[in-house]
């Protein structure tokens, strides 16, 4: 076993930890506690790092292990990368249930945040889809969890804390072509932002809104609402591999807030009219940073923050309104600020981040204390919507916001394989 | 598509460089695969992995160190499109070069073996009249260095082996022999090394595996990028590679 070193997408923080790299689902050993599993590190904060502990790096662990081309019922190894996956699936019609902002992420990885997608409104989470999954715990047990049992809830985004998923079934969803009919419409303002939501729900499977938050005064809250359905016809040309890699750290000061300003304003005005439609291939459209690796590095050394934050529908607009005003004021820029509504679909884990209501999302170049303070403002924003954070996002919120936002914190307690645990756990356990 | 199925036999399966090789065929064929390896359970998921894109596969356990083997018998009856010979293993060179039984195991594991096979399955393709023979050697085969000669005389045995069979078969058109040669390749063999910049992933190697089998290329740095580094490796002299950790 070697030691080394594990990093998250923010990369605020890394851990050192002994590495544990199985290659075949039966010769897994996890290694000593305490332990935690870890995919790709596309969680920003801490809640994939287990700092001086055993860490399971899943990479090799990618195989599929049964489709059947009839239902498009999926089985695969936990380590498999939703990337391979649709190299796979795409070809012969089929895509995933649903796929987060970037295909970069493994499926134990998928399931353990329980992540969502611009079609969240339509079919919830990702966990919505895994009917069954194999749970491997400390004691060496198996376990295979079916929807509806409690260690499925539990295991489905359960943060890696319920122990290691080795493999996982997902279904998946039929498409005629690799392409989608999209819409892009410029909006105003958050009002009008609302209208397009709510007019979108029924008749657009994906739907996500860019908004720019620098704008101030009567723009806060402008934006371009984008919506897409799968077209009815097209190829089935899975995505290219490669694109440029961001090579080094880029120096802080590319990110002050004329940079961001004229970024922004770059993407809001990149068409003339009030709307556009056009077809666009899948990869732009649910991965339009993959074609960038290692983009994080823009945000140089000292890395960066997402917030990302859930508030429920009956709060309406103005916990957004609100945050995005005390981010303008703050002049600290986000480079990506998105903005979608949540559907009704009850999600599947009993820690799992969405429900019916408005997400945002925006990174912040780590500026230290100043950061941290506007962090402290949005938070109680938040709490008093009733809103929560996404713990795959979250480096640094509070174990009362925590608790707070997750009600069945205590039910899923019950459930965490004691020889596994995080950073980010032991965060929120102090 | 109506192409007829295409036909492969793979000795070491299980590697991880392998199976993407073979993932990337079936992209391109309907395959129907004999998987050799010495590990049965290891053998079935490389399989059904296999199975799931499509391809029809035999999985058969072997000892690739039993010499006396007779791989013609075995591989008799159909046509053959491609034999791939994928194992080999990176020893723990300073505990391996004490032990004279070590040395020969490693020597048998990276040359012998891979020889042994790569001689029955040239045979096959001779009285066939075509087909493709590949190998994975190892950019370790260029030039004998401290921190891996132990591999690396091995590897350059197999190159020298797989130049002869290329040679031989020189005015076969039909009949193409490849020797692929990784780079650093992040796999479980591997495992124990730091991961650098240099590394590459496997899905990379053993796709540009399959692209330069499929052109009939018969010799393949991969990534190619290797062979510009290897060049200057060949070619730094014995005082200069001498005051290196290389
Ligand atoms: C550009 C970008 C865009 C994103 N967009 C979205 C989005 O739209 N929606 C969304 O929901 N998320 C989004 N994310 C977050 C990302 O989808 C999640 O953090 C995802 O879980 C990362 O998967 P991973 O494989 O990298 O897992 P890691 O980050 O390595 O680990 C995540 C968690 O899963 C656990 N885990 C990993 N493998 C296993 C296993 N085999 N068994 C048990 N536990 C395991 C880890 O312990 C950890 O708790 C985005 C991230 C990036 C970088
Ligand atoms: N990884 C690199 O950096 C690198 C670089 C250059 C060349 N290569 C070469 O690439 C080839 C594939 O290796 P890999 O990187 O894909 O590693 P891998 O995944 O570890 O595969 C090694 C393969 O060799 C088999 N093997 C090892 N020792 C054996 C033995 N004594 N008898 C029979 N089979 C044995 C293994 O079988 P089991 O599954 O049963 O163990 C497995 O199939 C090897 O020839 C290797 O030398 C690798």
């Amino acid at each position: 076993m070697i030691t080394r070193r594990f990093t998250s997408w923010g990369r605020l923080e890394a851990a050192r930890a002994a590495a544990v790299e199985p290659a075949w689902l039966d010769e897994i050993e996890l290694g000593p506690a305490p332990r935690l599993a870890y995919g790709l590190g596309r969680s920003y904060g801490d809640s994939c790092l287990l700092d001086g502990g055993t860490m399971i790096d899943t990479r090799h662990l990618d195989r599929l292990v049964r489709f059947d081309a009839k239902t498009g019922l999926l089985s695969a190894e936990a380590g498999i990368t939703l990337d391979a996956i649709l190299r796979f699936c795409v070809p012969s019609g089929w895509f995933l249930p649903t796929t987060p902002g970037t295909r970069e992420v493994t499926l134990g990885g998928a399931i353990a945040n329980d992540v969502h997608g611009k079609n969240h409104h339509r079919v919830g989470c990702f966990g919505n889809h895994v009917p069954r999954l194999e749970l491997m715990r400390s004691d060496g047990s198996r376990t295979i969890t079916s929807s509806g049992e409690e260690l499925h809830a539990a295991t489905i985004g359960g943060l890696g804390l319920t122990g290691m998923i080795t493999r996982a079934e997902v279904q998946l969803v039929p498409i005629r072509s690799a392409s989608l009919d999209v819409e892009l419409i410029r909006f105003e303002n958050l009002d009008e932002f609302a209208e397009l939501s709510t007019e979108s729900g029924d008749g657009w499977e994906h739907t996500v809104a860019w908004i720019d938050c620098l704008a101030r005064a009567e723009h806060v809250g402008r934006g371009i609402f984008i919506r897409g359905n799968w077209a009815e016809s097209g190829d089935l040309q899975p995505h290219a591999e490669g694109g440029p890699t961001v090579p080094l750290d880029f120096p802080g000061f590319a990110l002050n807030p004329l940079s961001i300003r004229l970024f922004n304003q770059t993407y809001h005005n990149r068409f003339p009219g009030k709307s556009k439609r056009l077809v666009q291939h899948y990869s732009p459209f649910f991965h339009p940073l993959d074609s960038v690796h290692e983009w994080n590095r823009i945000y140089g050394k000292r890395g960066f923050y997402q917030y990302q934050s859930v508030v429920p529908a009956a709060a309406g607009i103005g916990p957004v309104r609100a945050m995005l005003e005390a981010i303008a004021a703050a002049r600290q820029g986000s480079f990506l600020a998105v903005l979608k509504s949540f559907g009704g679909v009850a999600s599947p884990g009993m820690l799992s981040f969405p429900f019916a209501g408005l997400t945002l999302a925006l990174d912040f170049p780590n500026r230290g204390r100043r950061t941290l303070d506007l962090f402290s403002q949005l938070d109680r924003i938040v709490r008093e919507a009733g809103g929560r954070l996404y713990p795959a996002k979250d480096a640094r919120m509070s174990p009362a916001d925590f608790a707070a936002g997750y009600p069945r914190l205590e039910e899923f307690r019950r459930h965490v394989d004691p020889g596994f645990t995080s950073d980010f756990w032991k965060r929120m356990n102090p | 598509m109506n192409q007829p199925v295409y036909r492969a036999a793979v000795f070491g399966a299980t590697s991880a460089i392998a199976s993407e090789f073979l993932r990337a065929l079936c992209e391109d064929h309907e395959a129907e695969l004999l998987l050799f390896g010495r590990d049965e359970s290891r053998l079935e998921a490389t399989a059904a992995d296999l199975r799931a894109r499509g391809a029809t596969c035999t999985v058969r356990t072997a000892d690739f160190l039993d010499f006396e083997h007779d791989w013609k018998a075995e591989l008799d009856g159909p046509t053959w499109d491609l034999f791939l010979v994928a194992h080999g293993s990176l020893p723990d060179q300073d505990r391996s070069l004490g032990e004279g039984a070590a040395i020969a195991r490693e020597i048998g594991v990276n040359f012998t073996s891979q020889a042994v096979i790569a001689a029955a399955c040239a045979e096959i393709l001779d009285r066939q009249g075509h087909g493709r023979l590949a190998v994975i050697g190892s950019v370790a085969g260029d030039r004998g260095r401290a921190s891996n000669f132990l591999y690396g005389s091995a590897k350059a045995g197999i190159a020298a082996f797989m130049a002869g069979l290329q040679h031989r078969f020189a005015e076969r058109q039909a009949i193409h022999v490849s020797l692929l040669k990784p780079g650093m390749t992040d796999t479980p063999m591997t495992a124990d090394l730091p991961k650098g910049p240099l590394f590459s992933p496997a899905s990379k190697v053993g796709r540009l595996g399959w692209k330069a089998v499929r052109s009939g290329k018969p010799t393949a740095y991969l990534p190619g990028w290797w062979a510009g580094v290897m060049t200057v490796v060949r070619s730094l002299p014995s005082s200069v590679l001498h005051k290196t950790k290389l």
